[in-house]
Parts: C-alpha cells; sequence; structure tokens
C-alpha cells in the first residue's frame, strides 16, 4: 500500500472528483438528458397529445415534413432575423458605451447601473410596459411626431411586419444592453495599464489607442459575448409570447420556440414539435462547439 | 487609461461634451420605460391612455397599489404570491451556488477519466431550450407527485449548466498550491472546499447568485404548469392574473409591476458591487 | 411456491386498498377559470355539497380563461388531469374526440337516460357535447354575442341611436366611420371594432351570411365560396389601417373599455355577461339609460341569415378517474347546475334549461330578447378536432390582409392550403 502511496492518491483525488461532480450530474440525467432523450425519441413518432393510443412510428417523417413546410422556414427565418437584428446592435450598442464609460472619469458606475437596471424586471413586466409604451396612443407614437413635428403618425409598432420585429428587438436590446455594456467594462478594465501608456507615450491619441490597443485585446471578449448573445436570442420565447397573446400579430414574431409550443400545446402535435425541439438544439450546439473554438483562441490571444 | 495631462484643445473639448450628451442620452432612453412605469403606476387608468401622456396626473391616483395589493378576490394573495417568489427564488439560489461550485471544484480541480465529457455533457445541456423538454419535465415532476408544491417549483432548478461553468472557470485560476497545502496540514477534501475553497470565491459566487435568483424570479411558464391553486402562485402568475381580460386597469396593473420589480431592484442595489466591478463579472465570460 | 407467495401478496394488497378505499375520503378537483362572481357562489354549493356527503373533499382551482386550454392539455397528457373541469366547447371538442371524458351518469344525477336529460334543457342546447348518441358534459353556459352600443357617443355624432343602429356591415362601416375620432392615423375613438382572435365565434358567420364555409360538409374540401370568403376578407382590409382605418387588432380590447363609458369605443361585441361586469366596473352607466343591446348585423346581400354563433362552456368528467369518482363528481356537477337563476343573477351567465328559459324574471332581463332573438338565427359555434388551429390561421389570413400589402386572394390561398392540409393528414 505504501509504495502505492502516489498512485491511490490519484485514486482518490479521482474518487473525489467525482464526488463533487456526482450530484449535479444526477441532477442533470434526470432533469435535462431524460427529457431532451425523450424528445429525441418522440421525435420519430406521429402522437396526439390528447389521444390515449401508443405513438405511431414515422421514422423521418416528422423532420422531412418539417424540410417541405413553408411555416417551418418561415418560423426558422424569424428567429434568425430576430437573432440577427438583436444581436448586433447589441453587441454594437454596447461595445460603444463600455468604451464610452471607460473614457470617462466620473460617474462610471452610475452609468452603468442606469445601463443595467432594466435587466433587474421580469420579462412579463417589461412586456407589459412596453405594450402600452407600443400601443397606437402610446409613447412611442407620441415620441416619433415630437421628434420629426409631424402629428398623428402612427407608426405601426405592433402590426405591420417590420415595425413589430422591430418592437420585439427594441424590447431586447434595451433590457440587455446593460448586462452586455458591464462585461464589455470588466474586459476593458482588465487590459493591463502599461498597453495603454505605452501607446500613448508613442504619440497616439485616444481615438488610435482605442483602435489599436483595446479593441484588438477585445476581440476575444467580443467574439465571446456574441456567441452568448446569439444562443440567448435563439431561445427568445416570452416577449414574442406575450405580445402575440396581447393582439400582435403572430406571424411575423412566430420564432422558433413559439412555434414549437403552439404545435405541441395548441395542436397536441407533440412529434412535429420534438423534432423541431432537437433541430434547435443541434444549431445551438454547433454554435456552442464554436464558442469552445473561440475561448480557446483566446486564452493564446491574451498572453 | 486616460492620461491625466491632456492638453485639451477646443476639438477636444467638443467631443468631451458630444460623449456625455450621448451617454446622458443613452441612460434617458434606458430610463423612460422605467419611468413610465412608476409615473402611471400612480394614475387612474383613463389618465395612462390620454394622449399626450401626461408625465405626472392630476390626481396621484394611491389607490392603485392597495388595489393592487388587495387583489380581485379581497384576499390581499399578493403578499402570499410574493413570499412564494422568494421562497422558491432563494431556495433555487442557494441550492445552485452549492451544488455549481462543488461540480465546478470537482471539474477544475481534479483529474480523473471522463472529466471533459461530463463537462462537454455538462456544457449541452445549456443549449436545450426549455419549450423543448417542457411536457417531458412536466411528466417526470408529475411522476414525483411534486404538483402544487414549493418541491415542484424547485426541484428542476436545482442547478445550472451556466453555474457549473461560471464556477468551473473561475475555480481554473485558483492556485493549486493553496490547495496542496491544505492537504499536507491534513484537511478532508470536504473541508477544503468549505473553508479555502468557498471563502475564496466570493464574487463569481455573488454574480450566480443574482444572475440565478433574476432568472427564477422572472420565470413564467414552469409555474404556469406546475402550480394550481391561489396560495402557491408566483409574482408573474399574479401579473398575469390582471393582465387577463376581466381585470384590466392599466392603472392598478402598472402598481403591481412596481410593487413586484422592487425586490429585484433593492438586490440589484446592494450587490452591485459584485458584478459591477472588473472582477465581477468578467470572470463569467472568460474562458 | 414464489409464484404463489407473489400472489398471495398482491392479493393481499389489492384487499386492504379496497377495504381502504371503502372508508377513505373521495377527493374531487374542480378545474375552472376566473370568475370571482362565480367563485362565490360555487364554494358555497361545494361547501353545501361537502356537507350532504361527508365523504367527499372537493378542491376548486381557478386559472385565467386564456391558460386553462394550455394547462389542461398539459395535465391531461401527463394523465394528472383533475376530475371535473370546463372549457369553451370549441376546446374541449378534442377531449371528447379522444375519449377523455366520461359520458354523463344519468341515473347519477337522477335521470332515466339522455332523452330525460335532454327534455330539461333547451333544444339543441347537447348537440356539441353529443356523441354516438352519448352526452358527455352539462352546460355551464351557453353564450352568444350582440352589439352593445353607448347611446351617447351616437348622439354626439348626430345619430339617433334608437333609429340609425346598424343593421348591416356595410352600415357597421359606414356608421363606425362617422363616430371615429382620430389624431392623424391614430385612432382616439372607435365606432366598432371586432372581437379578433374569437374568429371562428364571430368572424365564421360573416362568412356563412355570403354563402361561404371553412370546410365542406363531407369534411375533404377547405373553403367553399371563394367569393364569400373574398368579400369578408376585403371587408376586414377596408376595415384595418391601410383601408377606412376602423379599428384594428392592436388596440385594446373593445369589450374592456366600452365599460369605463370614456368616450373612446361606442359599440362592442359581447354576451349577456357584459352586464355583470359593466353592473362592476361601471354602476353609474349600468343603471343609466344609455346604453342598449341590437342584433348581430348581416351583410346587405347576405343568402343566409346567420347571428354570431353561440357557444358553450361544458363541465365534464375526466374518464380516467375511478367509477366512484366519476359517480360522485357527476353528483357535484348536478347540484351546482340546480341554481341556474343565481347564476343568471349573480354571474350573468346563461344555462339554457327550459324552466329557467321560460321563467317571466328570465324574460324580464334586459335585452334578453335580444340575445334570444339572435340565438334562433344561429348555430353552434364550429366544431373540428383541430378547430384551434383553423381559428390560428384564419386570424393569420385576416391580419395579413389588415396590417399587410397581401391581398385577398393570396391570403385566402394561404389559408385554403394550410387547412386542406390538416385535413388531409389523418392526425
Amino acid at each position: 500500500m505504501r509504495q502505492n502511496k502516489r498512485f491511490s492518491m490519484e485514486q482518490k483525488k479521482a474518487r473525489w472528483g467525482w464526488t463533487f461532480v456526482a450530484p449535479s450530474l444526477v441532477f442533470f440525467l434526470v432533469f435535462s438528458f431524460y427529457p431532451i432523450f425523450n424528445a429525441f425519441y418522440m421525435s420519430f413518432f406521429k402522437k396526439n397529445l390528447l389521444s390515449l393510443k401508443p405513438p405511431v412510428f414515422v421514422g423521418l417523417g416528422n423532420y422531412s415534413y418539417l424540410f417541405k413546410s413553408s411555416l417551418f422556414w418561415q418560423s426558422a427565418a424569424n428567429t434568425a432575423i430576430f437573432t440577427v437584428g438583436a444581436f448586433v446592435p447589441l453587441l454594437v450598442l454596447s461595445l460603444v458605451l463600455a468604451a464610452l464609460i471607460m473614457s470617462r472619469r466620473r460617474f462610471q458606475k452610475l452609468i452603468q447601473m442606469i445601463l443595467y437596471s432594466p435587466a433587474a424586471l421580469s420579462s412579463v413586466v417589461a412586456a407589459l410596459i412596453w405594450l402600452l409604451i407600443f400601443d397606437p396612443r402610446g409613447l412611442a407614437n407620441q415620441g416619433l411626431n415630437t421628434l420629426f413635428r409631424t402629428s398623428g403618425v402612427n407608426y405601426h409598432w405592433l402590426s405591420s411586419t417590420g415595425m413589430l420585429r422591430l418592437s420585439t428587438i427594441i424590447v431586447y436590446v434595451w433590457k440587455y444592453v446593460g448586462y452586455f455594456t458591464v462585461v464589455f467594462v470588466a474586459g476593458i478594465g482588465a487590459i493591463p495599464h502599461s498597453l495603454h501608456e505605452a501607446a500613448l507615450i508613442d504619440g497616439a491619441d485616444r481615438w488610435k489607442d482605442f483602435w489599436h490597443i483595446t479593441f484588438p485585446l477585445l476581440k476575444p471578449t467580443t467574439l465571446l459575448v456574441s456567441v452568448m448573445a446569439m444562443i440567448q436570442c435563439l431561445k427568445t420565447f416570452s416577449t414574442q409570447y406575450l405580445f402575440s397573446k396581447a393582439g400582435a400579430p403572430t406571424r411575423p414574431i412566430d420564432v422558433i420556440t413559439l412555434n414549437i409550443y403552439n404545435t405541441a400545446i395548441k395542436d397536441h402535435n407533440i412529434g412535429r414539435a420534438s423534432a423541431m425541439s432537437i433541430l434547435l438544439f443541434l444549431v445551438m450546439l454547433f454554435l456552442t462547439w464554436l464558442q469552445f473554438r473561440i475561448s480557446k483562441t483566446e486564452e493564446v490571444s491574451y498572453m | 487609461m486616460n492620461a491625466a495631462k491632456t492638453k485639451s484643445s477646443p476639438a477636444r473639448r467638443l467631443a468631451d461634451i458630444l460623449i456625455w450628451l450621448f451617454l446622458i442620452g443613452a441612460c434617458a432612453l434606458v430610463l423612460i420605460p422605467l419611468v413610465f412605469m412608476f409615473t402611471s403606476s400612480v394614475m387612474p387608468a383613463i389618465d395612462i391612455m390620454k394622449l399626450p401622456y401626461p408625465w405626472i396626473s392630476d390626481h396621484i391616483h394611491w389607490q392603485n397599489f392597495w388595489n393592487g395589493l388587495r387583489g380581485p378576490e379581497g384576499t390581499f394573495i399578493f403578499l402570499r404570491n410574493i413570499l412564494n417568489s422568494l421562497v422558491v427564488a432563494l431556495s433555487v439560489t442557494a441550492t445552485t451556488v452549492l451544488l455549481s461550485s462543488m461540480s465546478g471544484y470537482g471539474l477544475a480541480k481534479f483529474q480523473f477519466k471522463g472529466r471533459n465529457t461530463v463537462f462537454m455533457l455538462i456544457m449541452a445541456t445549456m443549449m436545450i431550450p426549455f419549450e423543448a423538454i417542457m411536457i417531458p419535465l412536466y411528466m417526470v415532476v408529475m411522476r414525483m407527485r411534486l404538483q402544487d408544491s414549493y418541491a415542484g417549483l424547485i426541484v428542476p432548478f436545482l442547478t445550472s449548466a451556466f453555474g457549473v461553468f461560471l464556477m468551473r472557470q473561475f475555480l481554473l485560476t485558483f492556485p493549486d498550491e493553496v490547495l496542496d497545502a491544505a492537504r499536507i496540514d491534513g484537511a478532508s477534501e470536504p473541508a477544503i472546499f468549505t473553508h479555502v475553497v468557498l471563502p475564496n470565491v466570493g464574487p463569481a459566487i455573488a454574480t450566480l447568485a443574482v444572475l440565478t435568483f433574476r432568472s427564477q424570479w422572472d420565470s413564467l411558464l414552469w409555474p404556469l404548469l406546475v402550480v394550481q391553486s391561489e396560495e402557491m402562485k408566483t409574482i408573474p402568475l399574479y401579473i398575469t392574473k390582471f393582465m387577463a381580460e376581466t381585470h384590466s386597469d392599466e392603472g392598478i396593473m402598472m402598481a403591481i409591476a412596481a410593487m413586484a420589480s422592487l425586490p429585484m431592484f433593492i438586490l440589484f442595489l446592494t450587490m452591485s458591487k459584485y458584478f459591477i466591478s472588473r472582477e465581477g463579472l468578467y470572470s463569467t465570460t472568460k474562458g | 411456491m414464489k409464484r404463489l407467495s407473489c400472489l398471495l401478496v398482491l392479493a393481499l394488497v389489492i384487499s386492504l386498498s379496497l377495504g381502504a378505499n371503502a372508508a377513505k375520503i373521495i377527493e374531487l378537483t374542480y378545474w375552472t377559470h376566473t370568475d370571482d362572481n362565480r367563485t362565490v357562489i360555487e364554494n358555497r354549493y361545494i361547501a353545501e355539497f361537502e356537507k350532504m356527503h361527508p365523504n367527499v373533499k372537493v378542491k376548486r382551482v381557478v386559472n385565467e380563461a386564456s391558460k386553462m386550454g394550455d394547462l389542461l392539455l398539459t395535465a391531461f397528457s401527463a394523465n394528472n388531469a383533475p376530475d371535473i373541469f370546463n372549457l369553451q366547447i370549441e376546446l374541449e371538442y378534442g377531449y371528447m374526440m379522444q375519449n377523455r371524458v366520461a359520458p354523463v351518469n344519468y341515473s347519477a344525477i337522477g335521470y332515466k337516460n339522455a332523452e330525460a336529460l335532454k327534455a330539461e334543457y333547451l333544444k339543441g342546447a347537447f348537440d356539441a357535447v353529443t356523441m354516438d348518441g352519448k352526452i358527455y358534459g352539462l352546460p355551464l353556459e351557453l353564450t352568444n354575442w350582440c352589439i352593445y352600443i353607448n347611446k351617447k357617443i351616437f348622439r354626439s355624432a348626430g345619430l339617433d341611436p334608437e333609429k340609425d343602429y346598424p343593421k348591416t356591415w356595410e352600415q357597421m362601416a359606414d356608421i363606425s366611420d362617422k363616430l371615429v375620432i382620430r389624431n392623424g392615423d391614430i385612432i382616439v375613438r372607435r365606432g366598432f371594432d371586432f372581437r379578433y382572435p374569437y374568429y371562428l365565434v364571430s368572424l365564421l358567420p360573416m362568412v356563412e351570411q355570403l354563402g361561404g364555409k371553412l370546410v365542406s360538409d363531407d369534411g375533404k374540401t377547405a373553403i367553399v365560396n371563394d367569393q364569400a370568403w373574398l368579400k369578408v376578407l376585403k371587408f376586414m382590409k377596408e376595415w384595418g389601417p391601410h383601408g377606412r382605418n376602423l379599428g384594428s387588432p392592436t388596440y385594446p380590447a373593445p369589450r374592456k373599455i366600452w365599460n369605463k363609458d370614456n368616450n373612446d369605443m361606442a359599440m362592442c361585441l359581447s354576451g349577456f355577461y357584459q352586464q355583470g361586469r359593466l353592473r362592476i366596473d361601471n354602476p353609474a352607466f349600468f343603471e343609466s339609460n344609455e346604453w342598449m343591446v341590437i342584433p348581430f348585423p348581416v351583410f346587405k346581400d347576405a343568402v343566409k341569415d346567420v347571428a354570431c354563433s353561440y357557444y358553450g362552456h361544458y363541465l365534464m368528467v375526466n374518464a380516467q378517474a375511478p367509477k366512484e369518482r366519476q359517480e360522485m363528481a357527476w353528483k357535484l356537477i348536478a347540484f351546482m347546475l340546480s341554481h341556474p337563476m343565481e347564476y343568471l343573477e349573480k354571474v350573468n351567465i346563461i344555462q339554457p334549461r327550459q324552466d329557467m328559459l321560460q321563467s317571466r324574471e328570465f324574460k324580464s332581463l334586459p335585452y334578453m330578447d335580444v340575445f334570444m332573438s339572435d340565438m334562433d338565427r344561429a348555430h353552434s359555434v364550429f366544431l373540428h378536432d383541430n378547430g384551434y388551429q383553423f381559428e390560428r390561421y384564419i386570424k393569420e389570413a385576416v391580419e395579413a390582409v389588415m396590417l399587410s400589402k397581401t391581398t385577398e386572394q393570396q391570403a385566402l390561398n394561404t389559408l385554403r392550403e394550410r387547412i386542406q392540409e390538416v385535413l388531409d393528414s389523418d392526425f
């Protein structure tokens, strides 16, 4: 035993490793893996949620239906439009805001607090507020009419296809721009001072300093934030759900998650809903894989 | 980063003013909906939809808060519902912090076969959209006979993949020498975890706690499925009740929204130093 | 030997559980939608019922009406459904078709057979819940919608409500045009506006007035009579912001703001129950003589006189509940429903029982004659296994013509394609 001390030490450590991981792992097995495998299994069957009859095996039937269905592609397009439409402004705005905040000597924390504050609201409350703002008589129309010195122009925030999509994007950007600004501020703060000082001694102005020092060093953070934001956007549900419940047309904001919900809960078609879930899951898995590749390059570029 | 001694040319001063204007404008835009919520919460419903919006109403309608508190049945169930939300959010936060830091620690500081597989598997669960597993998950919880109970609301969220990820990333940078020193001193592994590791990961735990609490406070779909009785409802369910057509009074709705947001704002203000800081949130994304 | 002992143990367990059952309390769960007035009286009925049957405990669970369908579906799919529930018949229909609900236990509620039960109710009251000659639910309410008018707003636009009220849809649009007040394009006061998401109840009858149908009688073809559909879609397009700008789905629900009498909604489509809500929301307006109810309009060149469809909320019993619980459930339902007059007075919902319908008190209720004569012109709401899906597709078609540049023909083609696909699949 004694001569195997080193070996048994390792074994003991491995056992402790498992012990620490086990509770979470068991949890994930029951509450994540089992349900997703169940969904994967169901995606090969035709089954009415209400029916007591056993599910009928249809092979890839649900998937081939989806690939041919214009409604599905419409949802995929809606999700893509929302994702790109929300994450580009999120990224650009939060990066710009973070850079500007860091260029100030005062009120850094206060501005961050203000920008972050919408994240403290629940999505039900956020939808409630914005539904009233986007009402034809609400603040959104009033604001634009004051700004453009017009009167009584209705911008159809909740009714025309493009504006409705824009409205959901505005709610999302409003809610999360502060969060990502805070992330970027932290990222900028982590860049060693010596690098900036060196640049300034070399005669660079603030703009050049940002463009040549800060921005390149922030690239890993930027890429990471964009993938994070993208995954969040792909999963968006509550804003679209609450807006469509409040009377906004469904088709322009019928994102995949909403389609999954309606297909399962309203149409009772659990097989087709499961197939959609699996497809969405695969897309997100691909993006995570991307995230991990990106985080690998980060380690190299930092030091 | 601002070198202190820079000459201030007119162009530079102009740039300064523009930057301030931009920042103030951004803050104003972000704040308008919040100000709208608070001002309309003390207005009679007919004033809220007036054109133009009267930022301050002639008659301050405090009874919106009273009516929101009383509820449509006059049972003050709001207080019970907010308590439910607190119980659920706090329990989930506590277990998530504990279980996630345990697994994060296990994954970061121990070598064992299958470690990377386990990590990747846990990461993969982050990608599962909740709507996708809603029904199978509901069946699991029903089979455990947990409907309409705190346990039913809490158990499916005991830990989170994001939490495990966060704690692992944070602990990767934890110095091994400290752990080995404790081991040589004869400390047991659980003791090392509770006495050496946990006290040193404060910022990460605070970040995780705030984010977990926030997402639980926000949770709508799951409570909707699991809860049956009025006594077990959480705050988002209480709010949607007022969005129903029979009880819709925008003023009362906004008063409830304001009251329901208060605990989050308090938490946010008291904890802000943890995540509005260089060590806080940044560590959550590094890795 | 082993098998024998297994059997013995099993027998023991069964007999024990049976013995326990006999003395055990029967727990009934009853899910229904939020309605404060109804909650008060039903809680009282339940308390009385529990006193009459000391071995019964009833758990009454309320949820917001628009969520009930989702909640019940999840519960039924997990085999965790309540013993008693009610929903709009459009949604309940699927539960019946999938054999998830039990037929009425006639003897438990004191009837000889289906005929005896039917005789007590309005003719046709059970049509929607009859399958293979068996009845699957008792009506908690039977509702149709007529048009509520705010007379003051009519007069303020120089109209005499008693004479100038709209009889046709064409008049409805013209009168609304006179009543509407706008700030630029933004409507500040509407004349009439539709009850948008409820297309099967209120839009389909408009199509039928012109001779159109959603599904052919043999159930195989979607969309009968394109011209009728195109005309209705055109009417909706004209109604919307790109036409005469009289209303749109994104303004607040008319029936909700009509009660406030705030000079922003002249007419709304609603049931008799609106009066109950009005009495609570705005007693002064309720007591005043400033509102009235008129019949559902008909197109000028209609080929069929059809009023707004009526729909029911039926109390149903979970077929998976054990027999004794089912029997007790029907007893509870029958007991609650033995108070139709109180449901009418306190909750303003109509339970179509002959004894009540014929009573003088019933007939003398304000505008009850309008509702009852419209009921005669109407039929039950369109029912289909996939009814909800159809309604969603109609919603998309109407929204497309009203709010985007989609033409009526394009919208109709898409609608036909979608519904045909559902009809063709054997799902």
